[in-house]
């Protein structure tokens, strides 16, 4: 699991386990000096861990599956969209308007769904997923539909917006540190080992008390306000929306970075986060074969990091507990 | 081993981010497509109507002794992608001008960074609705009410027929269109009491079509693509009406079945590259004439609709850098804007500081086919 | 026996699905006893067990230190029961210091009551101490299994369940961990235990109730069973 500052300081040898963060921190630094457009794909990334994040709350730590969280990413998206663009919102007033309605969905979803278990869940979520994209394309007179909303300010706090590349990208630097470090926080906390035990047995975790449904539920709330902190974020840094943007693909995506990221790891979300946006630019140049090269490094991977890029750091501390 | 493999794939993308060479001789053209994805048929051809184009141009010299370059990205179809695609062209590749594809979204999404990298953007979409975007933006696209309204003036001016029923499927595309169909009616003197949805799958309209018949409905109006307009054709046939259908814009190989199926009953629009044997002599024929060799010498019976309108926007802005004599885009952009009318093989272009849409007036035809060739009715 | 009963139930009966695997069980315990639960594979130990916290399927009653519980598991473990379910059920990816925590998870934080309840846990089991950091999953079973019983202990209960602790263990380890149940024991704490195992539990237990076919099918005095036999005629009665 998470392994504190202090515990890296006592032990050199977990040095080592830091590295693939080092390498996403460092990523994250030479788009900032370079501001190329790696400043994009490194900016997609950072929300993406965001989005992840939140998705690593309800799946890596409890235990449980989502293919819906798409929906709270739209709930958040377009809830800035619309109050920025069409009402004169400022961002931020938005973004906060995203995630309460986020949570309110969230709960009026979960107390139904989270009933589910396993297979059933997964269809439960995937269906809300769905239906929410349906209702992106539908529901004309607030969406416009497949045109999309354009025109959706840039980040800011009050008239001081957030124009240039880089800045925007310190910002999401910034908010993906602390949204890090805020799943790290909840995962060292009563609520979050409550999460981990559930995952493990819903009646050895019920035994202890700990009351699973409403902590699933909670969970479920609390990936949804990432989700739609990340879908907030999104239409600000691109300054448009459609539903093409927040429909199953976003989760495809997010599912690949959780699991080559490292699932159930704190720093999982952004190391997947960051080397899942990198691979098809480091394969630009090889035109059709693209695709083929990105699956098959996929595939590796995943097959020499099972647990996640994250874990490979976790090899020291096994090996010593082997011997 | 485990972490060895992981650095080599940090050192590879490093060196990737590296050396961004500096354009040299070539004029890039930047073309954000969705070569995989929903938009992959219309942007496939885009594409490949570009290559034949910058081919041309570049065997007749070039422009302003610059040979021009295309620099095409995949975006998936997917307006997230666009957006790197873009920014990577911009930066990357320090392209001077996009003509880019159908993928409408990808569009407006990159347009707030072209517009302030200030590169003019040649489009296969339609227009973003913001107005300080739309002014570095310049549509090929014709609009879309004129596949309505070619189908109506012809009825309006060869038929009596004055009552139609409006059948569409449920894409947005569609959609849309049929509201311009139902809006448009009246401007002829048309009715339209009867408007049916199909969808793409089902195997039989004749509830629809018989509808329609007990409507009074001389004609159909179909808005939808593929092989709906040949069940269509059958059902008709089947119920023996003497309803004349009237199909979409399509590919040629999904209408002829239609026209060996109704005959003289069956008329479609079509895009004057699509019935080029039959175009009168003129600067339309000839523009197309140019084209059409080059592209079937390459793709064969492929449908020439969208590669002729590619070849136009290449054209109109070789026209445009040399009437500007420069390759800076504001230049380039204030130029189009002032050429005259351009006659390419998808219509007259005129382009004006209010109008970027280029397609003013209807460039569409009516065909039928006759003993299994393209006839233009009007 | 003179003390008040702590645990009374009383027409228990449990199902999963159309399957009634608990019929009308009825047990008593007394504050401060050591009681066994014998029987054979099968024969609803374990429902009882999960009966009498709260997680199984159940009707009927179950009284502690006089007043009703709710059919709820954290009401149950507010009152001062804790089980050590069957197969351990410790959380293998979280750290033993992890593990303990969550034995105390109705205290919430970590205040001196806290700390002074995990200096117990580290006593009895010295083991426990030296692999606080470490991932409980990758531990032996033995060590599993204290960690499973500190962590019953950590919520500081009044009385104590345990399903089959001997599980898969070796029989050195085992009567480690038992010989500990009967120090908590001896300092008041009432342990209710099942064992398929009888030898072992009738060694230290006051008392033993036998379980066959859903039903509590006898009470006996382990002072009376002196051979194989002896017991044979429980199990198949
Ligand atoms: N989750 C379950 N679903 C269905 N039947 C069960 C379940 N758990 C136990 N049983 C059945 O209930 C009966 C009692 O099981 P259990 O209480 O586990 O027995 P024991 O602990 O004495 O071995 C058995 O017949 C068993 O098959
Ligand atoms: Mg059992």
């Amino acid at each position: 699991m998470a392994t504190s500052p202090a515990t890296i300081l006592r032990n050199p040898r977990q040095w080592l386990g830091q590295l693939p963060l080092a390498f996403a921190v460092a990523v994250v630094a030479y788009a900032i000096i370079d501001g190329g457009y790696i400043v994009t794909v490194v900016g997609f990334a950072l929300i993406y861990a965001v989005f992840v994040a939140g998705l690593n709350i309800f799946m890596g730590y409890a235990g449980q599956t989502s293919f819906g969280q798409n929906a709270f990413a739209a709930i958040g998206g377009y809830a800035s969209a619309v109050l920025t663009a069409t009402y004169g919102w400022p961002p931020l007033a938005g973004i906060v308007a995203g995630m309460a309605g986020a949570v309110v969905c969230a709960l009026l979803i979960g107390m139904p769904t989270l009933r589910l278990k396993g297979h059933y869940l997964a269809m439960g979520t995937l269906a809300i997923g769905l239906i929410v994209y349906e209702i992106a394309v539908e529901w004309q007179s607030v969406t416009n539909g497949y045109m999309g909303i354009s025109g959706i300010p840039p980040l800011g706090i009050g008239s001081w917006e957030l124009e240039s590349d880089r800045a925007q990208l310190i910002f999401l630097a910034i908010v993906t540190a602390l949204s890090l470090w805020a799943t790290w926080r909840l995962r060292q906390s009563r609520f979050g080992r409550a999460l981990v035990a559930l995952s493990g047995s819903e009646d050895a975790a019920r035994a202890l008390g700990i009351n699973v449904g409403r902590t699933k539920l909670i969970a479920f709330v609390i990936s949804a306000m990432f989700a739609s902190l990340a879908g907030s974020l999104l239409v600000h840094i691109v300054g448009f929306i459609s539903p093409e943007m927040i429909g199953m693909n976003m989760v495809i995506l997010a599912f690949t970075m959780l699991y080559v990221g490292g699932i159930g790891t704190t720093t999982g979300p952004l190391i997947g986060a960051v080397v899942i946006g990198l691979l098809p630019e480091v394969f630009r140049g090889l035109k059709d074969y693209q695709d083929l090269v990105y699956g098959t490094a996929l595939i590796l991977i995943l097959i020499y990091a099972p647990g996640g890029i994250a874990s490979l750091g976790r090899l020291a501390p096994k090996r010593r507990a082997a011997r | 081993m485990k972490a060895g493999s992981f650095f080599a794939l940090a050192l590879a993308a490093s060196t990737a981010f590296a050396g961004s060479a500096r354009a040299e001789e070539p004029f890039k053209i930047g073309v954000s497509v969705g070569l995989t994805g929903y938009a992959a048929a219309v942007d496939r051809s885009w594409r490949d109507g570009l290559d034949v184009a910058v081919d041309y141009v570049n065997a007749h010299g070039g422009v302003l002794g610059r040979k021009l370059e295309l620099v095409v990205e995949d975006n998936k179809s997917e307006p997230q992608e666009a957006v790197t695609v873009y920014r990577k062209m911009i930066s990357s590749d320090h392209v001077g001008i996009f003509i880019s594809g159908c993928v409408s979204a990808g569009n407006f999404a990159a347009a707030p960074f072209v517009v302030r990298a200030k590169i003019p953007m040649m489009l296969c979409s339609i227009l973003p609705p913001q107005p300080e975007q739309a002014a570095w933006a310049y549509s090929f696209l014709a609009p879309p009410r004129f596949e309505v309204e070619k189908r109506y003036e012809y009825l309006k001016n060869h038929t009596k027929i004055r009552t139609v029923g409006v059948l569409y499927d449920p894409s947005p595309y569609a959609n849309f269109q049929k509201t311009l169909a139902v809006n448009a009616a009246p401007e002829f003197g048309i009715a339209v009491p009867v408007v049916e949805q199909y969808k793409q799958d089902d195997a039989d309209f004749s509830t629809q079509i018989s509808k329609m018949e007990s409507a009074d409905a001389k004609a159909v109006i179909k808005i939808g693509l593929g092989g709906s307009t040949l069940t269509t054709a059958k059902n008709i046939k089947q119920l023996g009406l003497n309803t004349l259908l009237l199909g979409s814009v399509d590919d040629l190989a999904v209408l002829k079945p239609a026209g060996d199926t109704l005959g003289s009953q069956f008329l479609f629009v079509a895009t004057p590259s699509q019935v080029y044997d039959a175009l009168p002599q003129g600067a339309l024929k000839s523009e197309i004439g140019r084209f059409l060799p080059l592209w079937k010498a390459k793709q064969g019976e492929r449908d020439p609709g969208w590669a002729g309108k590619a070849w136009d926007a290449v054209m109109v802005t070789v026209e445009a850098i040399q009437a500007a004599k420069s390759f800076d885009g504001e230049k380039i952009r204030a130029a189009v804007e002032t050429l005259p009318p351009h006659q390419g093989t998808g219509g007259v272009y005129n382009f004006s500081p209010t109008v970027h849409q280029g397609i003013t007036v209807n460039p569409f035809l009516l065909g039928t086919f006759e003993g299994g060739k393209v006839v233009v009715k009007d | 026996m003179t003390t008040a009963p702590i645990l009374e139930v009383r027409g228990l009966s449990a199902r999963y699905g159309e399957v009634v695997a608990l019929r009308d069980a009825e047990l008593t315990m007394r504050e401060g006893e050591f009681v066994a639960v014998l029987g054979p594979n099968g024969a609803g130990k374990s429902t009882l067990m999960r009966s009498i916290i709260g997680l199984a399927n159940a009707t009927g009653t179950v009284r502690f230190r006089g007043a009703a519980l709710k059919r709820d598991p954290a009401a149950v473990a507010a009152a001062g029961i804790a089980l050590v379910p069957e197969g351990r059920g410790i959380f293998g990816p979280m750290s033993v210091a992890e593990n303990l925590q969550l034995g105390a998870y109705m205290i919430g934080g970590r205040g001196p009551d806290y700390e002074r309840r995990l200096a117990r846990v580290l006593h009895l089991f010295p083991r426990l101490k030296e692999r606080l950091d470490q991932v409980a999953g990758s531990m032996s079973g033995g060590e599993q299994q204290m960690l499973a019983v500190g962590r019953a202990l950590m919520a500081d209960p009044k009385l104590i369940l345990l399903d089959e602790p001997s599980l898969g263990l070796a029989p050195k380890v085992t009567a480690e961990i038992l010989e500990s149940l009967a120090l908590l024991n001896r300092e008041g704490l009432s342990v209710l235990l099942v064992e398929q195992k009888a030898p072992l539990a009738l060694k230290l237990a006051g008392r033993a109730y036998v379980v066959s076919n859903g039903r509590i099918s006898a009470e006996i005095d382990p002072k009376e069973i002196t051979s194989h036999g002896d017991l044979a005629r429980y199990y198949f009665a």
